[in-house]
């Protein structure tokens, strides 16, 4: 084979490509007509938010369709292949082979019960022929380790895969992937489960590895801070139709649809200047003081049981109608903090107090009372509505838990269905009818019913989309001034603790590195460890925020671009 | 309802329930196609199936074993079916309290779970039987005696699976009670697994009392097919009739009610009855 000619042409070309979805569903076509092609040595992204089909192309080019489904029009060449044409055993070869797929979680894309270097042999053995020696195959294994940045690759590749790290999982995945010097990689939101800075490593990793074998990658987002920060082309895609595709410039400079305009805008950028500034009334009210919690998790018989640290003496003050958010990484006990706060998590030591009581030590019927006061809307809106009670219920219930009669309960619910931008009859449905967005404003709607002085928002909205986070933001913002509400915003996208946050607290390992002024800890930051989170917000250069130039100008070495 | 769609469209679970709906009827018509009481000597004894009238043959006393099976339809479901019943509501009942309030209750009720779980139910169910004077209502307590841990630990381990869910926690903190959580939240997303299992004890309860009609503890005043079987054994190398009719009754439901548990199953387990639609 001859490597110059291959390397003009590209190495996925989809054409025409409509995929016909069965009958019953919301839409006939997954995707319609879509055409892009991905050359080789070159990032191309396909964006779009969840059900615009982005993964469906990504599945159709590997031919991993589910069977209901199925390409009605066009068609996928993968290295001069096309996949849908393909016996098992040329299907096989290509997988893995010509091809390799990266997928958002790594957890479940590595055997549990494997250790990890027998997972990577096990792909080389499968697609060279004839088949390499054990010490050939052992020395590419610890080969490849290095190269995805893995330290120690001796001991590592002995290990089970619950026993790395989310970004560690992820450089394995990656080193299979790259096993047999794939033409094409796939990636198919690789870095949503990351932490930031961990999401910065990978691609950096990614493009890295791009750019020493020339090989063409496809990578599938909802971020265009990541494809501001990686891509040379974008394809934007809404509903299966391609609404717009060119380089990045052209898209993300001067975006020609609506729709992507609308996207780009959805980005939280964290606009400084225009954060209001609330006079704080003398008496906190809520004080968190010397907050201890550690979670012991028992190992064998004779190890000793593991401790995470989620809170070490955390203090913390929070005024009426201000808005404090705690940002950090996973494990650094920020949704432990809010759980403590709701007393869903028994802390160690340390006291809350609110509004002059000690949180701490009520109990029963006291409790409950404070709890009225307290309210949360929790990160998973799939999760945190009972999928056997109707939305009017949910809502209801609690003020109906506090002797507000029934029908006085179900008018305010549909009350507060409307103020969070619902339709009243929502009340007599199920959370399953409804989208992820809708779920999380019926999840506020019922924090709100009890009227709280004290909102916790715990990532309330890194499940939703871009544009859908953008409204329910705004929803928030408005919810927060028309009812005075104290809100604990926990995130760790730090564009969005900026954007929504009179005063920022990070932190990292149940400790507070920095604590301060939203505008003063994004422009000024002076814990190490914050500057490295403002550092990996991806697409930093592109979306030119005003006041994060100057940690841009003072660590320029640790960028990511080439 | 989608659930009960979804059964109809499920062809075992199916059959289960028409054979199953078949012995209901059977039993709910026994006093009109067979106004003579089963105890009635009818005809000579040894009668052999078909003749004299008796379609099943008669027994070593002369009495209808046709009418036996039918009467024996009655004790076996109402056993079943209230057993189970007993069951579900002890067992459930501990599993919840164990599953909910974990720690030192949760290790109470288990290590008593596993005590019951460690005699052997049959034996158990021998001793509690021959303590108290057999009678419908004592074994019905007794086979849910026995019969219960199972539903207690899958009880416990749907609760433990729900009680940190979001959802929980948001009632929770709407200040909603422990029982209102309980019943409110909790049992009805943990009920499906509960109910195919307690469908299944049903099965399990009817050889459990038909072991021990056989053995001869069973309620004296009552045909059921273990006593049928139990009193034909002797003779099943003359008269085969007695023990086959009632043994094959036996079978049949038990198979039907299994069957119809497993379809069951498999129409309220989401990720099973979406694969097959």
């Amino acid at each position: 084979m001859s490597d110059t000619v291959q390397a003009k042409a590209p190495v996925l070309s989809v054409e025409g490509l409509s995929i016909a979805l069965p009958e019953g569903g919301d839409r006939p076509f997954a995707v319609e007509n879509v055409s892009f092609e991905v050359k080789p040595n070159e990032v191309v992204c396909l964006v779009g938010e969840s059900g615009s089909g982005k993964s469906m192309i990504a599945h159709a080019v590997l031919s991993l369709l589910p069977k209901s489904v199925n390409i009605a029009a066009g068609a996928v060449t993968v290295a001069g292949q096309n996949p849908a044409k393909l016996d098992r055993q040329a299907l096989r070869r290509l997988r893995g082979g010509e091809a390799a797929m990266i997928f958002q979680e790594p957890l479940s894309s590595l055997n549990p019960l494997k250790r990890v270097g027998r997972q990577i042999e096990e792909m080389i053995l499968t697609h060279q022929k004839p088949m390499p020696s054990a010490i050939e195959v052992h020395e590419r294994v610890q080969q490849l380790l290095t190269q995805v940045g893995l330290p120690n690759p001796k001991l590592l590749e002995k290990s089970y895969p619950f026993e790395l790290s989310g970004g560690q999982r992820q450089r394995v995945m990656i080193a299979m992937a790259m096993a047999n010097r794939p033409a094409l990689l796939i990636a198919d939101e690789p870095t949503t489960a990351l932490d930031v800075t961990t999401q910065r490593q990978i691609l950096r990793l990614i493009d890295d590895l791009r750019r020493d074998r020339g090989m063409g990658v496809l990578l599938i987002t909802h971020d265009f801070g990541v494809v501001a920060d990686v891509a040379d082309r974008v394809v934007v895609l809404r509903h299966g139709k391609v609404v717009e595709q060119g380089t990045v410039e052209e898209v993300l400079r001067n975006p020609k649809a609506e729709y992507t305009r609308e996207l780009i805008d959805a980005v939280p950028k964290a606009r400084l200047d225009e954060i209001r500034r609330t006079a704080v009334h003398p008496t906190p009210l809520l004080e968190v003081i010397g907050l201890e919690k550690t979670f012991r998790v028992k190992r064998g018989l004779l190890q000793p049981p593991r401790e995470v640290v989620a809170a070490d003496g955390i203090s913390l003050t929070l005024h009426e109608g201000e808005t404090l958010a705690v940002v950090g990484e996973s494990g650094s006990g920020k949704s432990t903090l809010g759980r403590m706060i709701m007393r869903l998590t028994e802390p160690d030591g340390g006291a809350i107090r609110f509004n002059g009581q000690d949180l701490r030590r009520l109990r029963g019927e006291a409790l409950r009372q404070a709890r009225k006061q307290l309210q949360i809307v929790f990160q998973d809106p799939f999760a945190s509505l009972d999928p056997r009670q109707k939305v009017g219920d949910a809502i209801a219930r609690g003020p109906m838990a506090f002797g507000t009669s029934r029908t006085e309960a179900m008018e305010l619910a549909r009350k507060l269905l409307v103020r969070v931008g619902l339709n009243a009859v929502a009340a007599d449905r199920y959370p399953h009818e409804f989208s992820g967005g809708q779920r999380q404003r019926i999840c506020i709607a019922r924090a709100l019913a009890l009227k709280p002085r004290v909102l916790i928002a715990d990532e309330a909205v890194s499940a939703l989309d871009v544009s859908v986070q953008a409204q329910v933001l705004a929803l928030l913002a408005e919810l927060r001034q028309e009812m005075k509400l104290a809100m604990i915003f926990i995130t760790h996208d730090l564009r969005i603790a900026a954007e929504i946050a009179d005063r920022v607290i990070v932190l990292q390992k149940g400790r507070i590195v920095e604590e301060g002024a939203t505008a003063d800890v994004f422009t000024a930051p002076q814990a190490a460890y914050t500057r490295d989170l403002l550092d990996a917000i991806p697409g930093r250069d592109f979306f030119d925020q005003p006041g994060f130039a100057s940690v841009t100008g003072a660590l320029p070495t640790a960028r990511m671009s080439s | 309802m989608d659930a009960t769609r979804a059964f109809l469209r499920h062809p075992s679970g199916m059959v289960g329930l028409v054979v199953l709906l078949v012995v209901v009827v059977i039993a709910l018509i026994a006093p009109i196609v067979f106004p003579v009481s089963p105890w009635e000597m009818v005809s000579a004894p040894f009668t052999p199936p078909g003749e004299d009238g008796l379609l099943l043959g008669g027994d070593t006393l002369g009495r209808d074993v046709a009418a036996g099976v039918a009467y024996g339809a009655r004790v076996s479901l109402v056993i079943g079916i209230a057993s189970a019943m007993a069951a579900m509501v002890i067992g459930v009942t501990i599993g919840a309290i164990s599953g909910y309030f974990g720690g030192k209750v949760d290790l109470v009720l288990m290590r008593m779970t596993e005590l019951f779980q460690t005699i052997p139910a049959f034996v158990l169910a021998i001793l509690l039987v021959a303590t108290f004077n057999p009678s419908l209502l004592t074994i019905i307590l007794t086979i849910g005696a026995v019969s219960w841990p199972p539903l207690a630990r899958l009880t416990r381990a749907e609760f433990l699976r729900l009680r940190n869910r979001e959802f929980v926690e948001a009632a929770l903190c709407q200040g909603e009670g422990t029982l209102r959580i309980v019943l409110g939240h909790i049992l009805p997303n943990a009920i499906s697994p509960i109910l195919v299992v307690t469908s299944l004890t049903v099965a399990t309860a009817i050889l459990l009392e038909s072991a021990l009609s056989f053995m001869g503890l069973g309620d004296p005043n009552l045909m059921s097919w273990g006593f049928m079987i139990g009193a034909g054994r002797t003779v099943i190398r003359n008269a085969w009739w007695m023990s086959v009719f009632p043994g094959l009754a036996i079978l049949i439901t038990v198979l039907a009610i299994n069957l119809f548990g497993e379809g069951l199953s498999d129409v309220l387990n989401p990720r099973v009855s979406r694969r097959r639609s």
